[in-house]
């Protein structure tokens, strides 16, 4: 069986101003499918830009990332949004829930351009347990549920890999314990692989696999 | 994979239902737009509406004649040199002959009736337009290039009412004392007879010389015996006075006097009130001094041409007068059949009745003092008012250019204004517009480059944000080009409803020959301003609202869209 990715050489820079900032410098990877992984470092080592990458919402500036096969940096921005649609869900530290939809119409906006109908949505915000926020704007919901509603939307076109950043970076302790444990629980009931960015050790320590960061290059994992 | 068939109306459904909410649920941003979009267009829609306004009221300065089916106005104005007038015209007078006629309206107060009887008189005077016989029309009619004629009379009114005064002179002449001296001498026969008398009476009177030396006169003769004058003697005498000495009679004549009493004026509640009038052929309802084009309410003068009048539409309202009202023109009731918005230009009146019943009431029998001319071919105009002029060479030719020319006031100033500044306003207030839409649009996408980021990142394509957006911009421009089109037509009609009046005055006359300004015919109409509403305005306002919104809303869609995902989330909101 073949790797869902496969990371060789990848690199990545900005110009921020006049410096040359290296987010990515040579990182080698592979994650088979079906795998939890959690991506490990302090803030700047790379694992966001690394996240993007493999979620198709930015191109490497060196290396190849290949999923499922097909060379990302090679395929049109048609592929990558097809991709992002039905192959990868995604769930940000912000939430990024569209201000104005309601829960329910959030997870919509994911399953509309696959032709998902209101009644699944409601089924997924009833897997996350919002199933009484449906009609509830994300300004009347508390962070927990807002990220709850992100995981649903995530997971709403069953993709093949679900990528976090930091989903917990914006909840207390407790929530963020939850939240991870929802993430885990459905991810693996959809059989979808899950990437986690995270720069807490104690969440990143519930993944079977662990990834550390620093400087855009893969690290030792400092084991406690 | 293929997005519409099966599931297409669904997701349609969802965009509709997502762009709804964006404008639902962002009331503030879509109130502020939808306003911003409102006052542009609304700018647009009055500014254009206000400057076709006052194109037509220019219009209607700038053509005074063209209203009343003419081309040329040709009048017969007193000169000083002017000694009757020769040709075909034949009759009238000189300019001695219009002071003269415009003075008649002093008033013989010995004719309005019997002291203290009321009196209501209209007297008409030709102004400053001589008058001569209708059937000059006929004369012109035959020129060159002429396609019609009509002749029409317009006149200044006075209208006097009141009460007859009577006036008591009171004359007090002083005491006089007349002195006559005159001798008195019985001739000889007289003497005789006194002397007969007295004789018989017993008294001797000696004739003069007859008594010798005796001297004596008179009566009183010595003693002798004769009785001579005693107290008995006294009533005899008297008796035999003669007659012509018993009574004393004289003629004299007083020398010729003049008494003079300054005479307060008599205390007179006579008031005067001026107006204009003017006949129309009722059977030429095309053209004349007005024409059945102007009513503006009930119906023209009939073909018959009756005891009707058409009143102007200020006159009107200034004297409370309607359709139906009466009016008394030296005892002949006029009935008012219609309301006219009179032409600009010297032949405007305040009152029209048919020519014919006019000629007698002004005492004008078979006279017109304007003859109104329709060429051909607008092209033959000034051809014809040179014909004109070389067979009437007395004749006043104006053409409606002439006419204008001498048409000042408010409304000249304003479309001066109109056009100058007119297209240019409407320019800024479109640019405006546009320009703000643009902005609102732009500023809108501005502040969701990241949430269209997200949508990206959950998959939708640049097509699909793009589409989103611009469905919003196009939204957002027709609720806004309509609540604009709204907000437009209410202002408009606001200036319909309590707009400024602009008037135009045209003087004919003046001080011409000593008529003082008060004969000089001015005619002033007042013109409403008005806004009238084009579809084509209120399509371009709404379509440059429209437009301004969906480029800009779609460019700075497009602009966020096609950054990749990971640089629309990085931007911070």
């Amino acid at each position: 069986m073949t790797a869902l990715y496969e990371v060789s050489g990848l690199a990545k820079v900005f110009q921020r101003g006049p410096a040359i900032v290296r987010a990515l410098d040579g990182i080698d990877l592979e994650i088979e499918p079906g795998e939890f992984v959690a991506l490990e470092g302090p803030s700047g080592s790379g694992k966001t830009t690394l996240l993007q990458i493999l979620g198709a919402l930015d191109r490497p500036s060196a290396g190849t990332v290949s999923f499922d096969g097909r060379d990302l940096a090679r395929l049109a921005d048609g592929d990558l949004a097809e991709l992002r649609l039905r192959a990868f869900g995604f769930v940000f530290q912000q939430f990024n829930l569209i201000p104005t939809l309601t829960a329910a119409e959030n997870v919509e906006v994911k399953l509309a351009p696959v032709g998902g109908t209101r009644e699944r949505a409601l089924e997924l915000l009833a897997e996350v347990g919002l199933a009484h926020r449906a009609d509830h704007l994300p300004a009347h919901m508390s962070g927990g549920e807002q990220q709850r509603v992100a995981i649903a939307r995530a997971l709403s076109v069953e993709p093949r890999v679900v990528l976090a950043d930091e989903p917990t970076g914006n909840l207390d302790s407790a929530t963020g314990g939850e939240i991870v444990g929802l993430l885990e629980r459905l991810a693996a009931e959809h059989g979808s692989t899950v990437i986690v960015a995270t720069h807490d050790a104690a969440l990143a320590s519930r993944a079977p696999r662990r990834i550390a960061m620093r400087d855009g290059k893969l690290a030792a994992l400092a084991v406690a | 994979m293929d997005l519409s068939g099966a599931h297409g109306s669904l997701c349609v459904v969802f965009y509709v239902r997502y762009l709804r909410n964006e404008l639902v649920r962002r009331r503030g941003r879509t109130i502020v737009t939808l306003v911003g979009l409102g006052l542009g267009v609304a700018l647009v829609v009055a500014i254009a509406s206000l400057s076709n306004g006052l194109d037509h009221a220019q219009h209607k300065t700038l053509d005074p004649l063209g209203d009343i089916g003419t081309d040329l106005t040709v009048t017969l104005q007193p000169q000083q040199n002017q000694g009757g007038f020769g040709g075909g015209f034949g009759g009238g007078g000189a300019g001695r002959a219009l002071v003269q006629a415009n003075q008649s309206v002093i008033t013989d107060l010995s004719k309005l009736g019997k002291p203290g009887t009321h009196f209501v008189h209209d007297f008409f005077l030709p102004g400053t337009q001589l008058t001569f016989p209708q059937s000059a029309a006929r004369q012109i009619a035959t020129l060159n290039g002429v396609a019609g004629t009509a002749s029409g009379l317009t006149l200044l009114a006075e209208h006097q009412e009141g009460v007859v005064p009577k006036i008591v002179a009171t004359l007090k002449t002083q005491a006089k004392t007349f002195t006559v001296t005159k001798r008195v001498r019985p001739s000889a026969s007289d003497f005789a007879q006194m002397q007969a008398c007295l004789q018989k009476q017993g008294i001797t009177i000696n004739p003069p010389g007859t008594n010798g030396g005796k001297s004596g006169g008179g009566f009183g003769g010595g003693g002798g015996r004769t009785r001579v004058f005693s107290g008995g003697n006294r009533q005899a005498f008297e008796k035999c006075l003669p007659k012509s000495l018993q009574q004393f009679r004289a003629r004299f004549t007083s020398p010729s006097q003049t008494l003079r009493q300054v005479l307060n004026p008599p205390q007179t509640n006579i008031t005067t009130t001026a107006y204009t009038i003017g006949g129309v052929d009722p059977a030429h309802p095309g053209m004349g001094v007005v024409t059945a084009a102007q009513v503006t309410k009930g119906s023209f003068l009939s073909p018959a041409g009756g005891q009707q009048a058409l009143l102007a539409t200020s006159y009107a309202a200034k004297h409370s007068l309607k359709i139906g009202s009466k009016l008394d023109l030296n005892g002949t009731q006029f009935t008012v059949v219609g309301l006219v918005e009179p032409p600009l230009g010297g032949q405007s009146a305040d009152v029209y009745l048919p020519l014919k019943q006019l000629q007698p009431l002004a005492n004008q029998k078979s006279l017109a003092n304007v003859i109104l001319v329709r060429a051909d071919s607008s092209g033959d105009v000034s051809r014809v008012k040179q014909e004109i002029q070389n067979a009437v060479p007395q004749a006043q030719v104006a053409s409606s250019k002439d006419v204008a020319d001498r048409i000042s006031g408010s409304l000249v100033d304003a479309s001066n204004l109109s056009h100058d500044l007119g297209l240019a306003l409407s320019i800024v207030a479109a640019v405006a517009a546009f320009l703000l839409a643009a902005l609102l649009a732009l500023s809108s996408v501005g502040k969701r480059v990241r949430e269209l980021g997200t949508l990206k990142a959950l998959g939708w394509t640049q097509r699909m944000v793009v589409r989103q957006v611009a469905g919003e911009s196009l939204a957002t421009g027709i609720l806004g080009g309509v609540f604009g089109i709204v907000l437009g037509v209410v202002i408009a009609l606001a200036v319909d409803a309590f707009g400024p009046t602009l008037q135009a005055s045209s003087t004919t006359g003046g001080n011409l020959l000593g008529l003082g300004a008060g004969t000089a015919r001015t005619a002033t109409s007042t013109v409403s301003l008005t806004a009238p509403v084009g579809a084509a305005v209120l399509a371009i306002g709404f379509g440059l609202a429209l437009l301004g919104g969906l480029i800009a809303g779609t460019a700075g869609a497009l602009r966020a869209a096609r950054l990749r995902p990971a640089d629309a989330l990085r931007q911070v909101e």
